[in-house]
C-alpha cells in the first residue's frame, strides 16, 4: 500500500494525462475482486495518518458471506512508472506519477445496474475472463455496456494457475484455450465499430492482453517476456512482442523461427517456448520444493528471495516466487497506463455519448478539452449511503471545469427539460471528498477528470444528475443511464407492528435512491411492493432496507410476486357493442392480437406513441403487413399512452366521430392497464373500433357516457377474443460438467424449463445451456439446481420475453384460470371474473 | 310491530309541540316511504289531540295548527337532515326517521327517529358474554341505531348473568339525545371559524374530554386510565355504513360483529382491513394528482362550507388546481364528464363519505384523506377520522414545508417533482414577466402529431390538449349547409336499424 498525504493525493489530481479512470468487468466468478485486492495491496493509497488501522478492503458482511459482490466499490491507486518503461509511450504524460481509478464491479446479472453507474465514470474496463470458463453471458452484457458507453477495453485471461495446477495442460492445449478465448472477447468487439474510438479488439502481441492468476498475485503481459528476451536475441522488443504470440514457432535445436510448425519435436510455439514453459518449469519446481534447482534459475532471471522467504515451501513458495518475478500489480497497471486512455484522450470522443446539447457549445468543448477552467461539468451516478442513516454522498465524475467546497450548483435530474423549471434545483455543495481507501478525505476543490464524492446534495438527487455552475443557466444536461436489466421480481413487505408503517414508507424511500434498480410502489390493494432485477438483489435490497434504512425494525415479506401480461390469441368471435349509461350512445369493437414482433417493436420504443404518423405507418406497412391507410388511424397507445396495445379507428362515415375520441382513449388508458381478466397489464392486443352510433345531442355523448362504455367495450372485446395470459420468461445460462448435466435437465424439466442450447466449451469439459424459464418457477432454482448437481452449476438469469401461456383462463379449473383466481384474491378482488354479459349488451 | 311504537308518534308528537313547531318536515329514506300515508295520519290525530288537551288546560287558544311535510328522495345520503329540501316548503324542524348519521345540522333542528328492529336478546346475550370470557379484556357494546331501544334490555340481562362470572367489564355505549338543535354549530357555516370551544358541546366531536368518545350518535366514556385499544370491541347490528366507519376509526381495535338477523358473531373482517389498506393506497394516488375536484357531498352538515374552503387553500397551497362541484349523489357517469380531474374530494357526512367503486375513473377520497396526501410531511399514523368537523379543529392547516426536496411517488416508484403553479404567478408580476413569457413561447413543442400527452396541470390545460375542442366554424363559407334528415325512433334501437329491432 502507498502511504500519502490528502495534500499529495490532491496534487496529483491536476495532472490530468496522468490519471486513468478504469473499471474492473467480468462474469461472476471469474476472479475481479481477487485480482483488485492484489493490486490494492501493491498500490493502493491510504491516508498516510490512518495507515496503521485500515483493513484493506473493507467489505459489506452480505458481501463477504456470499462471496460475491454487490456493490461496486471504487479506490484510487499510485504507480510510479520507471523512464525505461516509458520510453515507449507515445502519449501526453505529465512525470512519471499515475493515478489510477479502479471500480471493481459486481458480476452478477442482478447487479449489473451497478456495473452501468460504473462505467458511465470510467474510461477504460479491464475485463477479466477465466481461461477455463472462457467468455459468458454476462461477460458478453458487460463488454457490450462498455463498448456501447465508448470504454475502451483491455482484457486479462484471469486463473492462470488452473491451467498450471488444476488441468495441467501442456504449452500447445492452453495456447488454443487461451486464444479462444481472446476471439471470444474479439467477436463482441468487431461489432463495435467507431471511427473515434478505433480498433478495440484486443491482442497479446500489442500489449492489451494480460495473463493473471489472481489468486496468486501474478501476471504478465507479453511486453514483460519480450523485454527479457528482447537483449538475448538483439531483436526489438516489438519485434519480440509479434513473435511471443500468434503463428511463430521457434526451434531450440536450430535456433530459427518459423511461421509453422516444423514437426519436429524440438519446435514450439514462441509463446509456449519462451512464456508457458518457464512458468510451468517454477511452478512445478516450487510445488516439489526442489529449492536446488530453483535459486539458480531465479539468479538468472534477475531477482533473489529474501533469507526468511527461502524458507517457505510448496504453494507458499510458489506464490512468493510468482509475485516477486511477475507482480500483477506491475504487468496490469503498466497495460492500463499505456493502453487505456487517459481523460483528456478519452472525453475527446465520449462527449458524444454524454452530451446531450449541442455539440458545439462551450459545455461541449470543455468536456471535449478536459478543461478544468472551463464550465462545471459534473455527472452523479450514484448515491451511496453514508455512515450517518439516512443520508448519501452524491458519487460521480467531474468531466469539466472544478468542483469545491461552498460552490452553488444546478442540479439538472433526469426528467430535467433545457428551458423548463422541471427538475432542476440550485444548492451549494457543502462538502467534496475524495475517497482514500475507505476513508472519506475532505478536499478543497476536485478537478475535471477525476471522480468525487459530495455531501448536502442527496435531497436533490434522486438517482442520478448533471451539475453545472449556477450561472450556466444554457448548459444541456449529460444524457441519462441506460440500465440493461428490468425489475420483474417483486415482493410485497409490510411492518410487523403497525406502528412502524411511517419508518417503513422512509425506508422505502431511502431504498430506492440507494440503488437505481429497485423499484418500490404501492399496489392498488395498499400492499407495498419491492421490484428488484432478481431473486438475489431483491434478498439484497430487502436487507439493506431492514438494516440500513428502517434501524433494525422487522418486516415481513410475502412469497414473490409475478406479473403478468393479458393478451389474446384470436380476433374477436364477433363485433361487441356496449351501451352507454343513458343507453343513447353504442360502441362497436373488435379486438386481435398484433403481429408478432409488434409488441416488442413498441417496447423498444422503433415504433411509438410520438413517431411522425407517416413514418409509423410506413414502419407499419413494411414490417408488419399493415395496411397502409389503417395504420394511419392509429388513436392512441397504452397504457400510459406509450403501451404495447393500440386503438384504431376502423369504422366510415360516422358522425361527431373526433368528438368521443379523447373519451374512448381515456376510457382505453384505464382499461388497458388493467384488464378484463385480473387487471394485469394488457399486452399485444389492438382494438379496432368498428362502428360507432352517437346522440345527435352534444350533452348525451359527453365522457361521462362514453368513457365508461369504452371501458366496457374493450373488455368485452377482449374476452371474446381468446383471451389468454402472457408470463415473463428468464433466459438462463447454465455453466456445468458433463456429469452434471442430468441434474440440470430434470431440474429445468421439473420448472417447465426448455433447453435451446447446448454447447461444450471446447477444450475443456463444461457444457454451456441456455433454455428458458418462467420467471415464476425460477425461485429457489439456484438452489434446487445446487443440490441436483452438488454445487457444480451455476445459473445466470436474466428477463427475457414475455410468453403466452397455452391454457384458457375461460376455462375453470385450467392453470391460467388457477392463476387467475389467485391474482384476483392477492389484489382483493372478487375471485370471479366478471361474466362477458356485464361488459356486452345487446340491441 | 305496531306503527305508532315503530315510529314513536308519542314522543315526535311531544317534541313537535314542545318545540312549538308549526311546519315540520318529515324525511323519508326510500325503504319507509311506503309507511309515510299512515305516519303523516297517525301523527296529526296524536297532535291534534295533544293541541286539544294543551288548549284545555292553557285556554290561551292561539295555538296554531301544525302541517306536516313529506320528504323523500334526498339529494345526498338519506342518513344526513337534508335541510336544503325542508327550507323549500320554509319548514322550522325536521323529524328524520330511519338510519341515521347523526351529523350536526346548520340551521334546523332535528329530531331522529330510528325505528326499531328486532333482535334475539337472549342469544345477543349469551354471545356477547362467551365472547367476554374467552378474551378476559374489557369489552365495549356498540350498536347500530336501530337496535338502540332494545339496548338497556340487553345490559340488565347480561349484568344479570355476568354477576356470576366476575372479573369480567362490557361497558354499553349510549345514543346522544334523539333531538338537535342547530345553534351552537351554526356559526362555522357562516365561516366565523371560532376555536374549538364552539364543538365543545358533546354532540359534535369525537373525543370531547380524554376518555369521553362518540361517533355516528354513539357516546361512551372510558374509565380513567383506558385506552381504546384495550376494549374488545362488539357491535351489534348489520354490516352498514355506520359500521364500516366503527372499523376504520378505531382500526387498531379488535372488533366482532354480532349479526342481529341471522343470531350469529362475524368475526372474520379481513375485508374491513383490506379497505383500510385501500384508502392507504387512494392516498399515495392523491399525492400525484395535478387536478383535485372537490365534491359537495352535503348542503347540511355543519361546517361543510367552511371544510370546503379550508380544502380549496390546502390544495392551492400545495400548487394544485382545484374545482369545486355539486352533482348531488355521484356516480361514474358523472363524475366522468369530468375527466380532467385527477382525484375527487368528497365532502359529505361521515356514512357516505366511503365511496369506492371501481368503476370510478379517478378515486374519491375523504377530506382526512386528503389533508393526509396534501400536507408535505403528515404521516398516516393509523388514526383515522371519518367526520371532517373534526378535521377543522383538530388538524389546522399545516404551513408549508417549504424544502424543495422532490416527492417520492409510490405510485410511479420514483422521485418526482410537483407542479408549482404559484411560482408561475409570482413571475408575472415581476419585471421580467415579459421575458419569461416570450420564453415559453418559443420552448420546444411536441411533435403536434404525437399521441402521447403530459399530464395537465389546470382544467383549461387539459382542455388545449384534446384532440377535439369544439365545432370548427367554417368562416369563408356562407351557403347553408344542405339538410339532412336525421335519425328516428328509440334508442334501444332507431327506426333504420331494422336488424336490431328483429332482434327484440
Amino acid at each position: 500500500m502507498v502511504k500519502f498525504t490528502v495534500e499529495k493525493l490532491r496534487n496529483i489530481m491536476d495532472y490530468k494525462h496522468n490519471i486513468r479512470n478504469m473499471s474492473v468487468i467480468a462474469h461472476v466468478d471469474h476472479g475481479k475482486s481477487t485480482l483488485t485486492d492484489s493490486l490494492v495491496a501493491a498500490a493502493g493509497i491510504i491516508a498516510q495518518e490512518v495507515a496503521g488501522d485500515v483493513r484493506m478492503t473493507d467489505t459489506r458482511q452480505d458481501e463477504v458471506e456470499r462471496g460475491i459482490t454487490i456493490k461496486s466499490t471504487g479506490i484510487s491507486l499510485y504507480y510510479e512508472m520507471s523512464d525505461e518503461s516509458l520510453k515507449n509511450f507515445k502519449g501526453d504524460r505529465q512525470g512519471n506519477e499515475y493515478l489510477i481509478n479502479l471500480i471493481d464491479s459486481p458480476g452478477h446479472v442482478d447487479f449489473s445496474s451497478e456495473v452501468t453507474a460504473a462505467l458511465r465514470i470510467t474510461d477504460g474496463a479491464l475485463v477479466v475472463v477465466d481461461c477455463v470458463e472462457g467468455v459468458c453471458v454476462q461477460t458478453e452484457t458487460v463488454l457490450r455496456q462498455a463498448l456501447g458507453e465508448r470504454i475502451r477495453p483491455v482484457l486479462t485471461v484471469n486463473k492462470m494457475d488452473r491451467c498450471f495446477l488444476e488441468l495441467q495442460v501442456d504449452g500447445e492445449e492452453a495456447y488454443q484455450t487461451f486464444q479462444r478465448v481472446i476471439e471470444n472477447a474479439n467477436v463482441i468487439m468487431a461489432t463495435y465499430e467507431d471511427p473515434l474510438l478505433g480498433d478495440v479488439q484486443v491482442y497479446p502481441e500489442n500489449g492489451t492482453v494480460a495473463f493473471s492468476a489472481g489468486l496468486h498475485g501474478w501476471a504478465f503481459t507479453l511486453t514483460n517476456f519480450a523485454k527479457m528476451y528482447a537483449s538475448k536475441f538483439g531483436v526489438d522488443e516489438s519485434k519480440m512482442m509479434e513473435r511471443l504470440w500468434g503463428e511463430n514457432f521457434f526451434d531450440t535445436a536450430t535456433r530459427k523461427w518459423t511461421s509453422k510448425n516444423t514437426g519436429s519435436p524440438t519446435c514450439k510455439r514462441g509463446f509456449v517456448q519462451f512464456c508457458y514453459e518457464p512458468i510451468r518449469q517454477i511452478i512445478n519446481l516450487c510445488m516439489n520444493d526442489q529449492k536446488d534447482k530453483l535459486w539458480p534459475i531465479l539468479q538468472k532471471l534477475g531477482f533473489t528471495l529474501k533469507s526468511e522467504e527461502k524458507d517457505l515451501m510448496g504453494k507458499a513458495l510458489m506464490k512468493k516466487v510468482m509475485q516477486t518475478w511477475l507482480p500483477a500489480s506491475t504487468a496490469l497497471l503498466e497495460m492500463m497506463i499505456f493502453h487505456l486512455p487517459s481523460p483528456v484522450k478519452a472525453q475527446k470522443y465520449r462527449v458524444e455519448n454524454l452530451y446531450e446539447g449541442p455539440l458545439d457549445d462551450i459545455y461541449a468543448n470543455a468536456i471535449r478539452n478536459c478543461d478544468p477552467e472551463g464550465p462545471l461539468m459534473l455527472y452523479v451516478s450514484k448515491m451511496i449511503p453514508a455512515s450517518d442513516k439516512g443520508r448519501f454522498f452524491a458519487f460521480g465524475r467531474v468531466f469539466s471545469g472544478k468542483v469545491s467546497t461552498g460552490l452553488k450548483v444546478r442540479i439538472m435530474g433526469p426528467n430535467y427539460v433545457p428551458g423548463d423549471k422541471k427538475d432542476l434545483y440550485v444548492k451549494s455543495i457543502q462538502r467534496t471528498l475524495i475517497w482514500m481507501g475507505k476513508r472519506q478525505e475532505t478536499v478543497e476543490d476536485v478537478p475535471c477528470g477525476n471522480t468525487v464524492a459530495m455531501v448536502g446534495l442527496d435531497q436533490f438527487i434522486t438517482k442520478n444528475a448533471t451539475l453545472t455552475n449556477e450561472k450556466h443557466v444554457d448548459a444541456h444536461p449529460i444524457r441519462a443511464m441506460k440500465f440493461s436489466v428490468s425489475p420483474v421480481v417483486r415482493v410485497a413487505v409490510q411492518c410487523r407492528v403497525a406502528s412502524d408503517l411511517p419508518k417503513l414508507v422512509e425506508g422505502l424511500k431511502r431504498l430506492a435512491k440507494s440503488d437505481p434498480m429497485v423499484v418500490c410502489t404501492i399496489e392498488e390493494s395498499g400492499e407495498y411492493i419491492v421490484a428488484g432485477a432478481g431473486e438475489l438483489h431483491l434478498e439484497i435490497c430487502l436487507n439493506d432496507l431492514q438494516e440500513d434504512f428502517m434501524g433494525g425494525a422487522e418486516i415481513l415479506r410475502s412469497d414473490p410476486v409475478v406479473s403478468f401480461r393479458e393478451t389474446v390469441l384470436d380476433k374477436s368471435s364477433r363485433t361487441v357493442m356496449s351501451k352507454s349509461p343513458n343507453r343513447h350512445n353504442r360502441l362497436y369493437m373488435e379486438a386481435r392480437p398484433m403481429e408478432e414482433g409488434l409488441a416488442e417493436a413498441i417496447d423498444e420504443g422503433k415504433i411509438g406513441s410520438r413517431d411522425d404518423p407517416k413514418v409509423r405507418a410506413k414502419i407499419l406497412s413494411e414490417e408488419f403487413g399493415w395496411d397502409k391507410d389503417v395504420a394511419k388511424k392509429i388513436w392512441c397507445f397504452g397504457p400510459e399512452t406509450t403501451g404495447p396495445n393500440m386503438v384504431i379507428d376502423m369504422c366510415k362515415g360516422v358522425h361527431y366521430l373526433n368528438e368521443i375520441k379523447d373519451s374512448v382513449v381515456a376510457g382505453f388508458q384505464w382499461a388497458s392497464k388493467e384488464g378484463a381478466l385480473c387487471e394485469e397489464n394488457m399486452r399485444g392486443i389492438c382494438f379496432e373500433i368498428c362502428d360507432v352510433v352517437l346522440h345527435a345531442d352534444a350533452i348525451h355523448r359527453g365522457g361521462g357516457q362514453v368513457i365508461p362504455t369504452a371501458r366496457r367495450v374493450i373488455y368485452a372485446a377482449q374476452l371474446t377474443a381468446k383471451p389468454r395470459l402472457m408470463e415473463p420468461v428468464y433466459l438462463v445460462e447454465i455453466q456445468a460438467p458433463e456429469q452434471a448435466l442430468g441434474g440440470v435437465y430434470s431440474v429445468l424439466n421439473q420448472r417447465r424449463g426448455h433447453v435451446f442450447e447446448e454447447m461444450q466449451r471446447p477444450g475443456t469439459p463444461l457444457y454451456n445451456i441456455k433454455a428458458y424459464l418462467p420467471v415464476i418457477e425460477s425461485f429457489g432454482f439456484s438452489g434446487t439446481l445446487r443440490v441436483a448437481t452438488s454445487g457444480q452449476a451455476f445459473p445466470q438469469s436474466v428477463f427475457d420475453h414475455w410468453d403466452m401461456m397455452s391454457s384458457d383462463p375461460l376455462e375453470g379449473g385450467s392453470q391460467a384460470a388457477q392463476l387467475v383466481v389467485e391474482i384476483r384474491r392477492r389484489k382483493g378482488l372478487r375471485e370471479q371474473m366478471i361474466p362477458l354479459n356485464e361488459y356486452e349488451d345487446m340491441l | 310491530m305496531d306503527l305508532e311504537s315503530n315510529y314513536e308518534i308519542a314522543r315526535t308528537a311531544k317534541f313537535i309541540s314542545g318545540g312549538g313547531f308549526t311546519r315540520v318536515a318529515l324525511q323519508f329514506p326510500d325503504e319507509l316511504l311506503k309507511d309515510s300515508v299512515r305516519v303523516v295520519s297517525v301523527l296529526r290525530d296524536k297532535l291534534r289531540r295533544l293541541r286539544e288537551s294543551q288548549s284545555d288546560s292553557d285556554r290561551n287558544g292561539d295555538v296554531k295548527d301544525v302541517s306536516l311535510f313529506v320528504m323523500a328522495d334526498t339529494a345526498y345520503g338519506s342518513c344526513c337532515v337534508d335541510e336544503v329540501g325542508a327550507s323549500h316548503i320554509n319548514a322550522d324542524c325536521v323529524v328524520h326517521y330511519g338510519h341515521t348519521c347523526f351529523s350536526p345540522t346548520t340551521t334546523l333542528p332535528a329530531f331522529f327517529v330510528f325505528g326499531k328492529a328486532s333482535i334475539s336478546v337472549s342469544n345477543c346475550v349469551k354471545k356477547l358474554s362467551d365472547h367476554a370470557v374467552r378474551n378476559g379484556k374489557p369489552v365495549l357494546v356498540l350498536f347500530g341505531l336501530e337496535y338502540a331501544h332494545l339496548i338497556q334490555q340487553i345490559r340488565d340481562e347480561v349484568v344479570e348473568t355476568c354477576t356470576s362470572s366476575s372479573g369480567l367489564e362490557i361497558q354499553f355505549a349510549e345514543t346522544m339525545s334523539s333531538d338537535m338543535k342547530p345553534s351552537e354549530s351554526h356559526k362555522i357555516s357562516n365561516g366565523s371559524s371560532e376555536p374549538a370551544s364552539v364543538f365543545s358541546d358533546d354532540k359534535c366531536i369525537r373525543t370531547v374530554a380524554g376518555n369521553r368518545y362518540s361517533i355516528g350518535g354513539l357516546v361512551w366514556e372510558l374509565r380513567e386510565g383506558h385506552k381504546m385499544e384495550d376494549y374488545l370491541l362488539f357491535w351489534i347490528g348489520s354490516d352498514n355504513a355506520a359500521f364500516a366507519s366503527v372499523v376504520l376509526t378505531f382500526n387498531g381495535c379488535e372488533i366482532v360483529r354480532y349479526d342481529a338477523r341471522s343470531n350469529c358473531m362475524v368475526t372474520d373482517l379481513s375485508q374491513q382491513r383490506r379497505i383500510l389498506k385501500r384508502r392507504y393506497y387512494l392516498i399515495e394516488k392523491a399525492k400525484d394528482a395535478n387536478i383535485v375536484g372537490i365534491l359537495v357531498g352535503t348542503l347540511g352538515v355543519a361546517g361543510y362550507l367552511h371544510m370546503i374552503n379550508q380544502m380549496k387553500e390546502l390544495i392551492t397551497a400545495t400548487g394544485k388546481k382545484a374545482y369545486t362541484l355539486v352533482m348531488g349523489r355521484p356516480n361514474p357517469a358523472k363524475l366522468a364528464n369530468f375527466p380532467e380531474c385527477d382525484i375527487f374530494i368528497y365532502v359529505s357526512c361521515a356514512q357516505t363519505a366511503l365511496l369506492d367503486s371501481k368503476e370510478y375513473l379517478a378515486p374519491v377520497i375523504t377530506p382526512f384523506e386528503a389533508m393526509l396526501a396534501f400536507n408535505r410531511g403528515s404521516e398516516w399514523t393509523g388514526a383515522y377520522v371519518m367526520e371532517f368537523q373534526d378535521l377543522i379543529n383538530s388538524s389546522p392547516l399545516v404551513s408549508r414545508n417549504q424544502s424543495k426536496e422532490a416527492r417520492f411517488s409510490f405510485l410511479k416508484g420514483a422521485y418526482v417533482e410537483d407542479f408549482d403553479i404559484q411560482e408561475d404567478d409570482e413571475d408575472k408580476e415581476g419585471d421580467l414577466a415579459l421575458a419569461n413569457a416570450t420564453e415559453k413561447a418559443l420552448q420546444l413543442r411536441d411533435n403536434p402529431n404525437s399521441l402521447a400527452k403530459q399530464p395537465a396541470r389546470s382544467g383549461a390545460e387539459f382542455l388545449v390538449s384534446r384532440s377535439y375542442q369544439g365545432l370548427d366554424i367554417l368562416n369563408g363559407n356562407t351557403l347553408p349547409e344542405p339538410y339532412l334528415i336525421g335519425r328516428s325512433g328509440r334508442a334501444a334501437g332507431y327506426k333504420n336499424e331494422k336488424s336490431g329491432e328483429e332482434k327484440l
